[in-house]
């Protein structure tokens, strides 16, 4: 999705659905046993393997955008078109068939939406204890 | 992307804003997927209608295409709304309902049906082979899976957009070579009903992503059964569809298998209610069939719903004006039929229901974030054994 940006990596291991899973109220997730429960996604890169659910999750991911509390891009595995539809409308950069593994939490990341590459330019210090 | 000159023109803004973001929409998204082109399609079916799942913000969205004389050039449906315009409107405050009527009119003008259900298919069954695109994940795999009509699963603003340019990009399942079983489960335990087939259906979204399954020993199931599977498996996972009882084709693809043990612990997950005593007995996730709502009526014909507990049906209004002396019997008994809603996108919060018992593992997947209740999960008998007095 077009678009660029570079902000702090926020990596999740398990696929989101964005209703249901993240409250539009504050931008945190609030799926249970979700690995990011409890954590805001607003200005991070959110780095996760897909979307799943709920076809609304479009809708959510453009309410966060208006209320400032969109993640600043979006690096997928695999592109959901619900997922990819709500970069669509919120203007959000959004990468896909990325290896995922290669970025860790806390990790400078630069997106290029308009290239489809991301491009890690600050490794987080004590990289091995933050995954 | 090839785009016809017509479609060039929509693109840059020669029939307006609305149409020309609705064609970007699909161009991006058609580009994402490696779509070549965009191709006709017979119906859409949008999600986002109710007003607790959308919120304020899109609103705004909706209304500037409205206003923008953005009008739909195929049939489109809707999905249900937050509450019915007989029992919960009169129960919930109205700064609840005003929002929701904006909603449902900012559609109307757009040419949409108010048909206000998950189960456009029952209103109107859609061709084998058509193409279509739907949003409402449940509908989406039992369009392609039991139907056998062709849709992606469409995030509520591309199937909105699909409506107002008539065309959907040509990737994914529209492509027949992408319909085929790319992973075989072999199911070792017999699934004695739709509660257990929708757990089935929880695990493969779980485990599958977005491949597509050839589903191995299912016993003959209905395609009310059936719907359990599509919903489930539309909210845990990413896939379009499955197949069942086929064989693939192509040899070697990797194969699965899905037991007893598996079934019962992803029941017991979704399944936290402290006590069995539900605030809510819930039937009709996906919205109810016309045999399904014959089933209930006959079930609690000459019963009573127990004191403090609520019982709904939920169905479409279609299928409700078909039903009448059931919707009567199950109103005799104590229970409501609501038409148009569920409870996943109603307020059931608000009326102060904290415990939700259902059939549908879709609900009760749901149940804990979006109506901040813990469910209880069983099949039919037992949610009304829960719910009827005796």
């Amino acid at each position: 999705m077009e678009g660029t940006c570079t902000a702090e990596a926020l990596v999740s291991t398990k696929p989101i659905s964005f209703l249901g899973g993240v409250d539009p109220a504050d931008g945190k997730i609030i799926e249970k046993n979700h690995d990011l429960c409890g954590t805001c996604i607003k200005d991070k890169v959110l780095v996760f393997p897909h979307g799943h659910g709920s076809t609304v999750g479009s809708y959510v991911i453009y309410s966060l955008a208006k209320k400032g509390l969109a993640p600043a891009a979006i690096i997928n595995q695999t592109a959901d078109p619900v997922v990819v539809v709500g970069a669509i409308i919120a203007n959000i950069p959004m990468i896909d068939q990325i290896d995922i593994k290669q970025i860790k939490t806390g990790d400078t990341v630069e997106v290029d939406g308009y290239k489809g590459v991301a491009r890690i330019s600050k490794q987080k210090e004590n990289r091995s204890a933050c995954t | 992307m090839y785009l016809t000159q017509e479609e060039e023109r929509v693109c840059d803004g020669e029939s307006g804003w609305a149409n020309e973001t609705c064609m970007k929409i699909l161009v991006r998204l058609g580009e994402l997927f490696g779509a070549d082109k965009l191709i006709p399609i017979a119906s859409a079916h949008v999600s986002g209608v109710s007003y607790k799942t959308l919120g304020d913000a899109p609103i705004e969205f909706l209304r500037a295409l409205a206003d923008d004389d953005a009008r739909v050039k195929v049939r489109t449906t809707l999905n249900p709304q937050s509450l019915d315009s007989q029992y919960l409107m009169k129960r919930l405050p109205k700064h609840l309902l005003e929002p929701q009527l904006d909603i449902l009119k900012q559609f109307e003008k757009m040419g949409l049906t108010q048909s206000l259900t998950c189960t456009p298919y029952y209103l109107q069954k859609p061709k084998r082979g058509s193409h279509h695109a739907w949003a409402e994940s449940s509908a989406v795999v039992y369009a392609n899976s039991v139907l056998g009509a062709w849709t992606n699963r469409e995030g509520g603003p591309s199937a909105l957009a699909a409506a107002i340019i008539g065309k959907t990009p040509d990737y994914g399942v529209h492509k027949m070579e992408n319909r085929q079983p790319n992973v075989t489960v072999n199911v070792e335990t017999t699934l004695r009903n739709e509660t257990e087939l929708g757990a089935l259906g929880i695990l493969l979204g779980k485990t599958l992503g977005n491949r597509i399954p050839a589903i191995q020993g299912l016993p003959k199931t209905s395609k009310d059964d059936l719907k359990q599977v599509c919903a489930a498996l539309g909210t845990t996972g990413m896939a379009n569809m499955f197949h069942v009882n086929t064989r693939p084709k192509s040899k070697g693809i990797e194969k699965i298998s899905v037991d007893r043990q598996q079934i019962k612990h992803t029941i017991g997950e979704l399944s936290t209610a402290s006590t069995s005593k539900p605030d809510l007995v819930f039937l009709g996730c996906p919205h109810c069939s016309l045999n399904e709502v014959k089933r209930i009526a006959q079930l609690v014909e000459g019963k009573r719903v127990r004191t403090g507990t609520e019982f709904w049906v939920c169905t479409s209004c279609h299928v409700r004006q078909m039903a009448g002396d059931h919707v009567k019997r199950i109103q005799r008994a104590g229970g409501h039929v609501l038409d148009g809603v569920c409870t996943v996108v109603s307020w059931t919060e608000e009326l102060g229901i904290k415990r939700i018992m259902t059939n549908s593992a879709k609900t009760a997947y749901y149940a804990p974030t979006l109506n901040k209740a813990e469910p209880l999960l069983a099949p039919l008998q037992d949610c009304l054994k829960a719910a009827l007095q005796g």
